[in-house]
């Protein structure tokens, strides 16, 4: 296919591809440029002068809520389930290379928790919590919550890294001698390895950005999606926009990170 | 994405066999108990608490544990909710159409014309980056762009092409459509994207030397082996758009109903047996979609 | 995220916190309070407290902290958010700051406990208009929920509410205010003087009211009765014919695109305000001020029907009990005893006690906000950006012109079932 000549199809493509791009990233040009808004600037066009206050606004202490506790919360949580998200997908993929009993019963539940409407899992943790008396927190509830979002993303990819993952390899490690932990640390896992990663990133930012399944489940304190929400009943600043800006920034350095670990593990593998 | 990345490596492995192995017979329960504690705890659970509290009385203050079928009779029996419901199936067919297009060109364009995968995987990731900003940012950040004295309108009536604003553009249900499909195209892109970078290249090429032309390829080949991504796309899509309240709430400016909106007005006043009977109700809608999708492609096999 | 709360403690903790409390009473009176809050501090009592954004200010955390060592925990939400933490979440705060309509709700579910008067320093300077619904003898009781309803209940252990004050105050009143219609004076062209004025045709498109079912029915109540629609027996409590003709009156009203948005959240309502989307619309004080602090023209425009008004406070959660219930109250006690009232009288709120404001705000700033005169100097915002030149004066005046002029408070209905219902009927038509 590559030496083919560019058709008329890549060229059209090519420009709606270019529209898509432009229209992901009209609205969020919009909140960078309204970020730089000059003090006594609003939420809206026009820009009343340019200036960098609002991102020195957004770390100073606000009137109302903390972005700093909150992010931390989000920080923390969000690894939390990105770990949880990777092991335990890990282990069910592993889990569906054999036949065992109750195995399509987990995947259409694994499917289930993917399609029931987050508003429900937070109203049915919710009430589930106050009915058996625990107390809801960011770092139980709202953990539970986020895992069943990012659990089925994780058993999903790892399903497809495995349907199509030959075992090939293994018998041959297995011939050379290895034993089953031998096979699996050395053959298996630096192979999978990038996939591990993706669902890492996936575990990471879908629970960073969760807000319907926290809104019933995060107790005491707010995680960073629930306090920008808090934030609009009050805030009328761009300080939104550059804390939009400042969380956009965050995301970019996490993929490029991810992308830096993906490319790492191949030059390794590739080594070897 | 990190799927699509693997496929050089074992592209030569057949997808269909699933190869049995001699662990103990244990071991796959064992690897599977995680998972299936965590949504039994998180899951099931909690919609088994959903469905009983919705056979609940309540009253003024309190709920009170009972057999009554009048939650789901309100439910049922009320215009609102069936129009509530057609108009929240409406944007799902609206939003799913439009993803459904502009996914499956996106991936095409990335997955046959983008000639190394270096360059994929970058044209991706920029697509990627703004799905991971703040969904409630993006929102609203729709808003200085629609808006009365927005950019797109400031723009139109400056070089005169219009004599005042338009005013469907914000707070309208063409708002609604346009923040959905640029909040959720991704999740379409990315699995139809994934379906395409396994379709095995020599196909394409047998079917041109066998003397199809482009349209036949993609047609004939092409559209048929990336129905199960599509079919991924569809699920999160669907789900994703059934479930909204926070997008129809803000971009409509409360103008347009939604089944979230509408539990989320009666837990504002914490009726939550009539919310859970609404859930109940959106649930098993839901999933009829989502099993009547799964029946036409077995993603199981497909992923 | 200290999520521990050190109060088991000792017999010789408790007395100490007890005469400590006292004291901290007396300091925190007086307005002076430098070198005492050293008891509190020791004990490392942390109070969790969770409201809207209105009054969940960090300002009032830190100074609670720096006048009594307490550590005041406080989460910002929406109100829906915070209606339903309230109720499903009793485990997850100590002080709810909700408001009084939700309170009907709240406090029948049992997750508040109620407080003893006899234990509230200030019981007796607060505005009567939370004890008997009068702000002065001869002031009529506006309908809806008023604070009085539902401000008492009958003894320690009950969840109904007393007709006549009691010993057991459900909820400290914190902060209140009259809503009316905002207006932007440049757009509309022409004197607003009724809530019928938001149906002129004039203003097709370019209107908005509140989209939380409970208040919003109450605006569309205003405007019903402003068009003599209708009359209701107490609009704060509908019977179902009177529901559905007000949202018969309001489906036709949308279907006929009177409105522009209705709004949720204080944003919301500032940002169509400032950018034109909406030139009337129902409006909360400080967005007004928000508006014009934008250097856009926005008027808080007082109605000859008078006003729809809401109020907050303090509740303190079934739980507490022990050191944390004394800290509780001497918090709650602090709270009304000035800084924090001068605080909200600044922002455009109205604190529930205003004789111990008053010793907090400059003879200007009292007579600008509370009395209705023209600001002699800059007036300004309490983190220092001028809210108001040298000659201005508040718009609806002082503040027994305001509050004497409530037609109803934001309301729970015994019908709200119904009401949800059709207002889901309304938002989907």
């Amino acid at each position: 296919m590559s030496h083919e000549k560019r058709t008329f199809e890549f060229y059209v493509l090519a420009a709606f591809f270019t529209l898509f791009v432009l229209f992901l990233y009209g609205p969020l040009s919009a909140i960078l440029i309204l970020s730089f808004q000059g003090e006594t600037g609003g939420l809206t066009f026009p820009l009343n002068g340019v200036s960098l206050h609002w991102f020195a606004n957004l770390f100073e202490r606000q009137a109302v809520g903390d972005f700093g506790g909150s992010f931390k919360r989000s920080l923390v949580l969000g690894l939390m389930v990105m770990i949880v998200t990777v092991v335990v997908s890990l282990l069910a993929g592993l889990a569906f290379r054999q036949k065992f009993r109750g195995a399509t019963a987990l995947f259409y539940l694994a499917v289930a928790s993917l399609v029931v409407p987050s508003i429900i899992i937070s109203l049915g943790i919710g009430v589930v919590f106050q009915q058996v008396g625990f107390r809801p927190a960011w770092y139980t509830s709202a953990f539970g919550a986020h895992l069943t979002w990012t659990l089925p993303f994780g058993v999903l990819i790892m399903f497809a890294v495995f349907n199509r993952f030959s075992p090939a390899y293994e018998e041959a490690a297995r011939d050379l001698g290895a034993n089953s932990w031998q096979t699996f640390a050395h053959v298996v896992l630096p192979m999978i390895a990038p996939s591990l990663i993706g669902v890492g990133l996936f575990g990471f930012t879908l629970s960073y950005d969760e807000f319907a399944r926290t809104l019933m489940t995060s107790g005491t304190f707010n995680t960073l999606p629930l306090e920008i929400y808090g934030m609009t009943t009050n805030v009328t600043t761009p300080v939104l926009y550059a804390l939009g800006t400042v969380t956009t920034v965050f995301s970019f350095l996490v993929i490029l990170a991810t992308l830096g670990a993906i490319l790492y593990v191949g030059r390794r593998r590739a080594r070897v | 994405m990190t799927v699509a990345l693997e496929r050089p490596a074992i592209a030569a492995a057949n997808p269909s066999k699933r190869r049995r192995f001699s662990h103990g017979a244990v071991t796959p329960y064992l690897q599977s108990a995680p998972l299936a504690l965590i949504l039994g705890a998180f899951l099931l659970l909690p919609i088994i608490m959903i469905v009983v509290v919705s056979f609940w009385d309540y009253d003024f203050a309190a709920m009170y544990p009972d057999l009554l079928t009048t939650n789901y009779s309100d439910v049922l029996g009320s215009w609102v909710t069936w129009k509530t419901y057609l108009n929240t199936i409406k944007f799902a067919a609206i939003v799913w159409a439009l993803t459904l297009f502009i996914g499956f060109w996106v991936a095409y364009f990335l997955a046959f014309h983008i000639r190394t995968t270096a360059m994929q995987m970058v044209l991706f990731l920029v697509c990627t980056v703004p799905f991971l900003t703040s969904n409630i940012i993006r929102m609203i950040s729709w808003i200085p762009v629609l808006g009365r004295n927005g950019l797109i309108n400031s723009t139109l009536v400056h070089m005169g092409l219009v004599p005042k604003p338009i005013e469907w553009l914000l707070y309208s249900e063409f708002a609604v459509v346009l923040a959905m499909v640029h909040l959720y195209t991704l999740f379409m892109v990315t699995p139809i994207f994934n379906t395409l970078m396994r379709i095995d290249r020599s196909l394409v090429e047998a079917a041109r030397d066998a003397g199809a032309s482009g349209w036949q390829v993609l047609w004939n080949v092409i559209i048929p082996l990336a129905k199960p991504g599509m079919a991924i796309g569809t699920i999160f899509v669907v789900t994703l758009v059934m479930a909204d309240f926070s997008t129809v709430q803000v971009m409509s400016g409360g103008q347009s109903a939604s089944v979230a909106l509408m539990m989320k007005n009666q837990m504002s006043l914490l009726q939550y047996p009539a919310a859970a009977a609404n859930a109940v109700v959106l649930l098993v809608l839901v999933l009829l979609m989502v099993a009547g999708i799964l029946r036409i492609v077995d993603i199981r096999k497909e992923l | 995220m200290t999520n521990t709360i050190e109060t088991k403690t000792g017999i010789s903790r408790r007395s100490l916190l007890k005469t400590g409390a006292a004291a901290v009473g007396l300091a925190a009176g007086s307005g002076v309070i430098p070198g005492f809050p050293t008891i509190w501090a020791q004990s490392n009592i942390t109070l969790r407290q969770f409201g809207t954004g209105v009054s969940n200010l960090n300002a009032i955390a830190d100074k609670c902290k720096a006048d009594l060592g307490i550590t005041l925990e406080m989460t910002a939400t929406d109100s829906d958010a915070a209606a339903q933490r309230a109720v499903t979440q009793p485990d997850s705060y100590d002080i709810a700051d909700i408001e009084y309509w939700i309170c009907k709700k709240v406090f029948p579910s049992g997750v508040l406990q109620p407080m003893d008067v006899s234990k509230l320093k200030y019981y007796d300077e607060l505005v009567p208009l939370f004890k008997t619904g009068k702000l002065t003898a001869d002031s009529v009781i506006a309908q809806g929920t008023a604070p009085h309803t539902v401000g008492y209940v009958e003894a320690q252990d009950s969840k109904t509410f007393a007709k006549a004050p009691t010993n057991w105050f459900t909820m400290v009143p914190t902060i209140y205010n009259a809503d009316t219609l905002g207006i932007r004076p440049d757009l509309v062209g022409r004197d607003i003087t009724t809530w019928a004025d938001i149906m002129d045709p004039a203003f097709k498109g370019k209107t908005a009211i509140l989209n939380i079912p409970s208040i919003g029915i109450m605006d569309a109540a205003m405007i019903m009765e402003a068009t003599g629609n209708i009359k209701y027996a107490d609009k704060g409590n509908m019977t179902k014919e009177e529901i559905d003709k007000t949202i018969d009156f309001l489906i036709k009203a949308k279907q006929a695109g009177q409105f522009r948005a209705f709004w949720k959240s204080f944003d919301e309502s500032v940002n169509l305000m400032a950018s034109g989307e909406v030139v009337i619309q129902s409006m909360w004080s400080p967005a007004v001020a928000a508006v014009r602090s934008k250097g856009i023209a926005c008027r808080f425009q007082p109605l000859k029907e008078g006003y729809r008004s809401w109020g907050g406070g303090l509740g303190l959660a079934a739980h507490l009990k022990g050191a944390e219930l004394d800290a509780a109250y001497e918090y709650i006690n602090w709270y009304t005893s000035g800084w924090v009232g001068g605080y909200l009288n600044r922002q455009g709120y109205y604190s529930a006690n205003m004789v111990s404001a008053k010793k907090f705000m400059s003879e200007d700033e009292w007579g600008y906000w509370i009395e209705g005169k023209p600001a002699k100097g800059e007036i300004k915002a309490p983190d220092g950006t001028v809210m108001e030149k040298a000659g201005a004066v508040r718009d609806g005046g002082s503040f027994e012109e305001r509050m004497g002029k409530v037609a109803c408070w934001n309301s729970v209905m015994d019908e709200d079932r119904y009401m949800v219902k059709r207002w889901n009927e309304f938002i989907a038509a």
